[in-house]
């Protein structure tokens, strides 16, 4: 038995997890709560993306779209991030066997890389996003990835509830 | 209740029928409708932020509002594809009865209705030609209308 699942029995056990957990609508709650916040903010990734990849908002400067639903987006990350560690903890070793809970894991620290990479060459380039093309290639190679990842994010995360293949 | 009929004949229906005798197709389904919908609502949402005067500013409301319509338009699309089917299965035996069900279609319409007319003529009007509290107002109402029709549609499964 791997080290970690005495950790994630001890979180399962304590009094404020097994409160949420038994009481009736606990659950529903932060459970609808996270998919409010993870469709607003993935809703809004997924737009930007769009214009990475030249297939909407095509008027608009590049940089325009990307720097002005950045905020946005962060503010919607948080409480998807907050509503989602709640529900693990509500019930760790059920997700820590879940092999599409490992496959969303994975995509989730694959999406965030992207998208720090995106960032830290956008910070140092920011100047020529719109005119120089070798950018936008970048650009177009970001914004295709990140389109991928969070579709596969969203589909894997609806999944999970189901416990496939365990 | 006159809708009864209605609710048995969806029961009946071979694709009804096959999605319930498949382990995977209702997930599935269910999964691609909520991407669809995530899709569906970033591009409610970069027009409503638009119209609040937050989003991407230097384009005129018309111009974000022209491009969004056509993300809404297939991802509209989608969500109805991947919703139908879900309805026919569960009509007779669950929806009919539930009230979050009854309550998301009403607030789906009233979304619809006010997205096609009041929504459309407001974001689609040259900018400066209406005083700036309108074009706000309507992007917070969608927004409520729209994120009222997400929360309730994720608690039909909690409650029927």
């Amino acid at each position: 038995m791997p080290a970690i699942v005495p950790a994630l029995e001890w979180l399962k056990e304590l009094a404020w997890t097994t409160a949420i957990r038994e009481s009736a609508w606990g659950q529903p709650i932060i459970q609808t709560a996270h998919v409010a916040s993870i469709v607003t903010f993935a809703g809004l990734v997924i737009v930007m993306d769009l214009r990475l990849v030249g297939l909407a908002f095509t008027e608009a400067p590049l940089t325009q779209i990307q720097q002005r639903l950045f905020p946005w987006q962060m503010a919607w990350l948080v409480p998807s991030m907050v509503t989602g560690l709640l529900l693990g903890c509500l019930d760790p070793p059920r997700y820590y066997g879940n092999v599409l809970f490992r496959v969303k894991l994975v995509l989730l620290v694959l999406a965030g890389l992207n998208a720090l990479i995106f960032h830290l060459r956008t910070s140092r380039t920011v100047g020529r996003w719109d005119e120089d093309p070798r950018l936008t290639a970048t650009a177009w190679r970001a914004g295709a990835v990140s389109l991928v990842l969070w579709s596969a994010i969203i589909v894997t995360g609806r999944l999970v509830a189901y416990n496939w293949f365990n | 209740m006159f809708l009864q009929p209605f609710f048995e004949w969806c029961d009946r229906l071979a694709m009804s029928e096959a999605y319930r005798e498949s382990l995977y197709l209702f997930a599935v389904t269910q999964s691609l409708h909520l991407l669809a919908v995530t899709v569906f609502i970033g591009a409610i949402l970069i027009v409503d932020l638009r119209l609040l005067g937050w989003g991407p500013v230097g384009q005129s409301r018309a111009a974000i509002a022209r491009s969004a319509q056509r993300i809404l338009l297939w991802a509209g699309l989608a969500i109805l594809v991947t919703g139908i089917p879900q309805f026919t299965t569960n009509a007779l035996s669950s929806y009919s009865r539930s009230p979050v069900f009854a309550l998301k279609m009403f607030l789906l319409a009233i979304a619809l209705v006010f997205t096609a007319t009041l929504r459309r003529w407001v974001a689609l009007a040259d900018d400066g030609r209406l005083p700036s509290w309108v074009p706000r107002a309507v992007g917070a109402v969608s927004i409520a209308l729209w994120l009222s029709v997400a929360i309730s549609g994720r608690m039909i499964s909690f409650y029927g």
